[in-house]
């Protein structure tokens, strides 16, 4: 039997906020253990909470640009666990009344623009980071306890359950982070666990309206998890079915090592978490100007972005979907495309080895960048030796113009001097010009070789051409 | 407190002096009462010295620089072990103040020590205490009441001249009444609750103790006003000691609520606070009976909120990050085994029965339906502060019983049946003696106020104080 | 009609280890708690909705500006069992609810 695939995705989004949800801690990554700490994010007894404005403003943005209903009640509540890395053995959320609700992302799968449904965007705190004393949690005897990370803001984003492959889940979460990272809300490195994705995943008979049972698969801390992970799991499923089995409700987790989704031991009752309305915080009431203001302020989404690369500066998808990728490409783009350089060579400068350097290097000033284009419009050089000065751009700190004065990289103007080099070399072979004129054209590629060795590539090829088709067929 | 103020301005008394007195006084008394857990002699006296030397440079901190208190030991002081009278906590040294004791201490307060209470103030006896029963001085065979009934003994009994109390459902009016003392439970949201071990947060105020009705609304004037650290503390505003004007009662309505003189009120009690209503008839104020008719299920309302709450509070008591820790061979078992060593009684079955009203299956039912009977309970109180000024109503049931006499721990929520409205309507409550029994033990008389009308409770308290001290409202 | 079951159930959500006696206690206070939980059932609330803070505040939020956070010592200082700077606690197993 054929199945269709039903995925849905929630998606953790750490806030880039400088301190914490809930106290005035800092976020910063990295610090020794136990160093951004007090006594609201330990939980410590007597302390109490109180909600960074910050947080709620990118909540909001993030809500916005997911195309969100944005909610001008909402109301905190606590979600009851015991967790070594939860201070307060409860968890600060929003469960019954979300910040943002009933939204949707828009992406290109291909050529084809599709569209997710986001169910629901809400608030809450992040738990602190175990340790576990062989690295992993199954088989350690003793875990440790950093509360650095714990009470930083989180946004938890839910899809509906209309994705349809694992490819595309793929898509939608890249185009989720990238969202996140232009509205400015989240660094979004899913290596250091700023963004998270958890996936559910059911099975159904090709064209049913009836979902199947679903299965939770954690700890995708990559796209390339993500996708695989849920490759591997439509698989089992639909092997399972196949064999007249049942798919078991249940939490997975991705195994990177073995490629396989392992099932969580699941001992006990299902959770009950117990959630009730946070009595320590009164509920978030928004001002309707205040959602406005950040609306009209909103920075430009990727999607846009893409269709004005396109349509203003008439680039490829292709090179659109380069350049909202990589903002910072993009930004230099926008600053020389604006000075009216060549829309397509500058894209194809910054996507070629310009890319390359610039990741091991970091940017050129863009100013830098236009100095090496104009000389390449003036003809000054030829693209091959523009290459060998983009390296060296990126070492010195002269202009590409003082680069090829310096290197003496010009490329050789004078037809008469040029035209004497082509006559040296057709005179230094002349058998092989006879076989030439005897139709053994491949040969000509030689000609322009030798002629470009002897002036060390520093001649414009178009006019090697010219000059080698104007000798060889005027003597004939 | 305003002839001590005096004496200490003139220089005929030093801080050092009373403070000296107060723990030759606890010395004397505490071997029977015990309403200490801990008595902070060379603290006192070192805040008491420090207030000398202000007072000495013409620096005092405020009028009542030097003048000692004691605090309930579930508020939060930093550098002085906070037990909450539990065993797991009887190590518990607080890294901060909470903001009581701030205020307190910026008014140049000497701590004297931390009084007892029932385990997380949970109880109306202080029986429940890890740290033994605290006595009643009128009656060494019954009870302080509480759960506030340290700080209320301590009182009475002259060890301190005011003290600081917590209030959930009547855990200072109701062992002020049995005490004999002036208890105010302040307007939620009127006092910070920032370093106040929590109970049930949507309950839980700190209030005063003392004497005299002037030296609580004293202590009120140095603890009220918004602060910063507690959300639901917003816009609260502060409270300058009002200048006592007993002719306020002349055209005062005062509610009297027939649900609190019907059955299971004792017949003395009764009479005692009939007669103070008829001295305020006398002096001009218009008794108006009004009804309550939700009252009958504020205990019902109030039990089912204040377990299911206090089972999410004291959740944070795992033993990663404080406590008296049971080692085990996993962190679940660790938990339980410390939270059931750690935990008294009482405090397991509040969990226990918060635990189970919160559980998904028995929310709606139980949880959710005493948050609507809440609204009706607190629509009735809006209602009658319609019609009048205050309400009046005796504190509790009975006066002081003897200690072990209350078995059945349904039978001990009972003594919170008069006190427990104002806690979930959030208006204010002062408890003052109107009185003594045949046997001689202290009966309280309530005076409701509207939310945020701490002022005219104050006042109208002084005037029945007046009337009681003319001999008109006592049998001795 | 809460059974043995029940109060086990609650107790491993509360993690709270109880000794026979005290299971059997509670199970008698539950069932004696819930008589009184019927009786809030008979109370029409169909025109109410429910009072979860007990004053209808604006909740002030707080700018996003960092404080000081305490030193490390002050806050493993009360730590039952403490490790190279970080809190240690056993074997974690997961799955339990």
């Amino acid at each position: 039997m054929k199945y269709d695939i039903v995925i849905g995705l929630e998606i953790h989004v750490a806030l880039l906020t400088e301190s914490k949800f809930l106290c005035s801690c800092a976020t910063a990554f990295g610090a020794p253990p136990n160093t951004q700490c007090c006594p609201v994010c330990l939980g410590l007894p007597g302390a109490l909470p109180l909600v960074n404005e910050q947080a709620v403003e990118y909540a909001v943005r993030a809500g916005l640009a997911l195309n969100c209903e944005i909610n001008h009640f909402s109301r905190f509540d606590r979600k009851n666990y015991f967790y070594p890395d939860l201070p307060k053995a409860y968890q600060i959320t929003q469960d019954v009344f979300p910040i943002c609700t009933n939204g949707y992302l828009e992406y290109y799968i291909d050529d084809v623009l599709r569209r997710t449904t986001i169910t629901r965007l809400h608030l809450e705190e992040e738990a602190g980071k175990l340790v576990h004393s062989s690295g992993s949690i199954v088989d350690s005897e003793y875990s440790l306890v950093d509360y650095n990370r714990a009470g930083i803001p989180l946004i938890e984003i839910v899809t509906a359950p209309d994705i349809t492959s694992p490819r595309q889940a793929r898509l939608f979460l890249e185009q989720l982070r990238l969202l996140m990272l232009y509205m400015g809300v989240s660094d979004t490195k899913m290596e250091e666990g700023s963004l998270r994705c958890d996936a559910n995943i059911s099975l159904k008979p090709a064209g049913s309206t009836v979902l199947g049972t679903k299965v939770e698969i954690k700890n995708l801390n990559s796209f390339r998890a993500l996708e695989r992970a849920l490759e591997y799991e439509a698989a089992r499923q639909s092997r399972v079915l196949e064999q007249g089995g049942e798919i078991k409700q249940e939490s997975r987790t991705w195994d990177e090592r073995s490629g396989r989704t392992l099932s969580m031991r699941s001992k006990g009752d299902a959770p009950d978490y117990r959630i009730f309305p946070e009595p320590d915080l009164p509920p978030l009431r928004l001002e309707p100007d205040w959602v406005f203001r950040i609306r009209e302020t909103l920075p430009e989404r990727p999607l846009e972005r893409l269709h004005r690369l396109e349509e203003s500066y008439g680039l490829s998808r292709y090179e659109s979907t380069f350049l909202v990728n990589y903002a910072d490409f993009c930004q230099v783009f926008l600053e020389l495309a604006e000075e009216g350089e060549d829309n397509t060579d500058l894209a194809n400068l910054l996507m070629g080895d310009y890319a390359r350097l610039a990741r091991e290097q970091g940017h050129l000033e863009p100013q830098r960048l236009a100095g090496l284009l104009q000389i390449l419009q003036e003809g000054l050089i030829t693209h091959n030796q523009g290459k060998a000065v983009l390296e060296e751009l990126f070492k010195s700190p002269l202009s590409a113009r003082e680069i090829v004065k310096e290197k003496g990289w010009e490329v050789l103007k004078d037809p008469a001097q040029l035209k004497g080099v082509v006559q040296q070399v057709l005179t230094a072979n002349s058998e092989l010009v006879e076989r030439y004129r005897g139709g053994e054209e491949k040969l000509w590629g030689f000609f322009v070789g030798q002629v470009m060795r002897t002036v060390q590539g520093k001649a414009d090829p178009q006019m090697v051409n010219e000059l080698l088709k104007g000798e060889l067929t005027q003597k004939s | 407190m305003r002839r001590l103020a005096e004496l200490l301005q003139s220089k005929q008394i030093s801080s050092t002096e009373i403070v000296r007195g107060c723990l030759e006084r606890i010395e004397e008394t505490e071997p029977v009462l015990n309403a200490f857990i801990t008595v902070d002699e060379e603290g006192a006296l070192a805040q008491a010295a420090a207030a000398d030397r202000r007072r000495a440079a013409g620096e005092p901190l405020s009028p009542w620089d030097g003048i000692p208190l004691a605090v309930k030991d579930n508020i939060s002081t930093s550098g002085l072990r906070t037990t909450c009278a539990s065993r797991f906590l009887r190590n518990y040294t607080p890294i901060f103040d909470a903001t009581v004791v701030e205020r307190v201490k910026r008014a140049g307060l000497p701590i004297v020590g931390k009084t007892n209470l029932d385990e997380f103030a949970m109880g109306s006896s202080t029986e429940y205490s890890a740290f033994g029963v605290t006595k009643n001085p009128h009656d060494p065979l019954r009870v302080a009441g509480g759960s506030s009934g340290g700080s209320a003994a301590a009182v009475a009994a002259e060890q301190v001249p005011w003290s600081l109390g917590t209030d959930t459902g009547g855990s200072i009016r109701q062992p002020a009444s049995f005490c004999g003392v002036v208890g105010l439970k302040p307007s939620y949201g009127r006092v910070s609750r920032y370093g106040a071990v929590a109970l049930a947060p949507s309950l839980d105020q700190v209030g005063t103790l003392a004497r005299k009705v002037e030296d609580a609304a004293i202590l009120f004037s140095l603890i009220a006003g918004a602060d910063p650290r507690d959300a639901v503390s917003a816009g609260a505003p502060g409270f300058p000691v009002p200048v006592w004007d007993d002719t306020v009662v002349r055209g005062l309505r005062v509610g009297v609520p027939e649900e609190f003189f019907s059955s299971g009120l004792n017949e003395e009690v009764e009479k005692a606070v009939k007669r103070a209503l008829q001295n305020l008839a006398d002096q001009g104020a218009v008794l108006q009976p009004i009804s309550l008719p939700t009252n009958e299920y504020a205990i019902d309302t109030y039990l089912t909120l204040v377990t299911a709450e206090a089972s999410s509070c004291l959740a944070r008591f795992d033993g990663v990050r404080y406590g008296e820790r049971v080692e085990a061979a996993d962190a679940n078992t660790m938990f339980a085994k410390s939270r059931g060593a750690g935990f008294g009684h009482e405090v397991k079955r509040r969990i226990m029965l918060g635990t189970y009203v919160l559980s998904a299956s028995h929310y709606e039912a139980y949880y959710e339906q005493a948050q609507k009977v809440r609204t009706l309970i607190k629509q009735d109180v809006a209602r009658a502060f319609q019609e009048v000024d205050v309400i009046v109503t005796p504190t509790t049931p009975t006066t002081a019983f003897k200690i072990g006499e209350k078995r059945n721990p349904l039978e001990m929520y009972l003594s919170d049946l008069y006190t427990a409205t104002a806690n979930l309507s959030g208006v204010c409550a002062l408890s003052l003696p109107c009185g003594v029994d045949s046997q001689g033990l202290p009966i309280g008389l309530q005076i409701i106020g509207d939310h945020f009308g701490e002022e005219l409770v104050f006042q109208v308290a002084h005037a029945v104080e007046e009337s009681v001290g003319r001999g008109t409202g006592s049998e001795v | 009609m809460i059974d043995r079951q029940d109060v086990m159930r609650m107790a491993r959500l509360a993690r709270l280890e109880l000794s026979e006696e005290e299971i059997e206690l509670y199970q008698r206070d539950l069932n004696s708690f819930l008589v009184s939980g019927r009786k809030l059932q008979q109370v029409d609330v169909s025109k109410v909705e429910g009072t979860s803070h007990a004053v209808a505040v604006i909740g002030e939020l707080r700018p996003d500006v960092v404080g000081e956070s305490l030193p490390q010592e002050a806050v493993l200082g009360a730590g039952p069992q403490v490790f190279n700077g970080f809190f240690k606690v056993p074997r974690i197993v997961e799955g339990q609810e």
